[in-house]
C-alpha cells in the first residue's frame, strides 16, 4: 500500500520538481537536517539531564525556557524530512529502517504528550535544589533513548534495509 | 603526500573500517559520529545562545557541566573521525572541503577553551555577560556551522 503512494507520490509535481530542483538542494537539506539534530538533541537533552536529577540548582522551569530552541530544531527536520520523502519517497517507505525511525519518532512524541500533559505543571513547580519524582525520571530516560533511536535509525537508513524498495 | 594515504587507506584497518560485512564497522562508527556532533553542538550552542542573552534566568554557573559532555562527544568524534578518515583517506584527504572542516573545527576548539577561561576562568563565575564572552559565543555559533556544513558536503564535493 505504501509503496503504491510511494511510485505514486513520486509521479506528483512537486515530487518532480523537487526531483529536478538545483543540485544543491540535497546537499543543503542535509545539512540543515544535522544542524536541526544538533540542536533539537542538545536542548532537549539537556532537559531531560535536568529531569534526570542533574543541574538540580536550576528550577525546571528555567531549563524549559530554551525548549523553543529544540522546537526549533525539530520543525527545521521536519520541513527538511518531507523535502527529502516527497523526492525520493520509495527509498524511505520501502525501507524497514525508516519505519523504525518513525515508530522512534512517535515514542518520543507520545511520551512528550504524557510529560506535557499530566506532568508538565507539576514539573514547572519543581523548585531550585529539589529532586525529580520517578516517574519524571522514567519519562526523561525514555525521551533520551527515543531521540538516539531516530539517530541510530537515520544515520544506519543507507546501511541497514536500504533497498528493499528499491527499483520502484 | 598521496602514497601515504593509499597506504592509510588500504591498511587492514581502513578496509576493515570501509568494507567489512558487518553493520559494526562503518555504518556504527559513521553513526556515532553523529551521535558525537550532536553532544559537543548541541550543549556548544546552548551555551552560547545563554551568553547571547538567551534564557536569561538560567544560572551560567550551571551550565558549567557541558564542558563535560562536550569533552565525550568530542573523544568520540576524534576516535570515529580518525578511523572514518583511514577508511578513505585518498578520497577525503585531497579534498579543500575536508581541511575546512579541520580548520573549522580547530578553531572552534580554541575559541570553546578561550569561552570556558573567559566565563568560567576566574573560579566564581560572574553573571554578567563580558563583551568579549558575547564575540566568542557568535564565533562558536558560526564555527560549529561551518563544521557540520562542510562535514556533510565532503559527501558531495569531489
Amino acid at each position: 500500500m505504501f509503496l503504491g503512494f510511494a511510485s505514486w507520490l513520486h509521479k506528483t509535481p512537486i515530487s518532480l520538481a523537487l526531483q529536478h530542483q538545483v543540485a544543491w538542494l540535497w546537499p543543503a537539506c542535509e545539512t540543515l537536517h544535522f544542524t536541526g539534530l544538533a540542536l533539537l538533541l542538545g536542548v532537549a537533552g539537556m532537559f531531560d539531564l535536568r529531569l534526570l536529577g542533574f543541574m538540580k540548582r536550576v528550577p525546571i522551569s528555567v531549563v524549559k525556557e530554551f525548549m523553543p530552541w529544540a522546537l526549533a530544531g525539530f520543525t527545521l527536520n521536519l520541513l527538511t524530512g518531507i523535502i527529502f520523502i516527497i523526492s525520493e519517497p520509495a527509498q524511505y517507505f520501502g525501507n524497514p529502517t525508516w519505519w523504525a525511525k518513525v515508530t522512534f519518532l512517535i515514542v518520543a512524541a507520545l511520551n512528550a504528550m504524557i510529560f506535557e500533559t499530566a506532568y508538565g505543571r507539576r514539573a514547572a513547580a519543581i523548585p531550585a535544589g529539589e529532586d525529580t519524582p520517578i516517574a519524571l525520571k522514567v519519562i526523561a530516560g525514555v525521551s533520551l533513548v527515543a531521540w538516539l533511536g531516530v539517530l541510530w535509525a537515520g544515520r544506519m537508513l543507507p546501511f541497514l534495509g536500504a533497498g528493499v524498495g528499491a527499483g520502484l | 603526500m598521496e602514497e601515504f594515504l593509499i597506504r592509510l587507506q588500504e591498511s587492514d584497518f581502513g578496509v576493515w573500517v570501509s568494507s567489512a560485512p558487518t553493520l559494526l564497522a562503518y555504518p556504527t562508527i559513521l553513526m556515532l559520529h553523529t551521535v558525537g556532533l550532536a553532544m559537543v553542538v548541541g550543549p556548544a550552542w546552548v551555551l552560547d545562545m545563554r551568553l547571547l542573552g538567551f534564557g536569561a534566568r538560567m544560572p551560567i554557573e550551571a551550565l558549567r557541566g557541558a564542558f563535560r559532555i562536550m569533552w565525550i562527544g568530542f573523544a568520540i568524534n576524534a576516535a570515529t573521525g580518525i578511523a572514518l578518515f583511514i577508511s578513505e583517506a585518498d578520497e577525503k584527504g585531497l579534498k579543500w572541503i575536508f581541511w575546512v572542516k579541520m580548520a573549522s573545527i580547530a578553531v572552534a576548539l580554541i575559541v570553546t577553551s578561550r569561552l570556558r577561561r573567559v566565563v568560567f576562568g576566574g573560579g566564581k563565575v560572574t553573571e554578567m555577560v563580558p563583551p568579549q564572552a558575547k564575540m566568542l559565543a557568535v564565533a562558536s555559533l558560526a564555527l560549529w556551522f561551518v563544521a557540520i556544513t562542510s562535514g556533510r558536503l565532503m559527501a558531495y564535493i569531489k
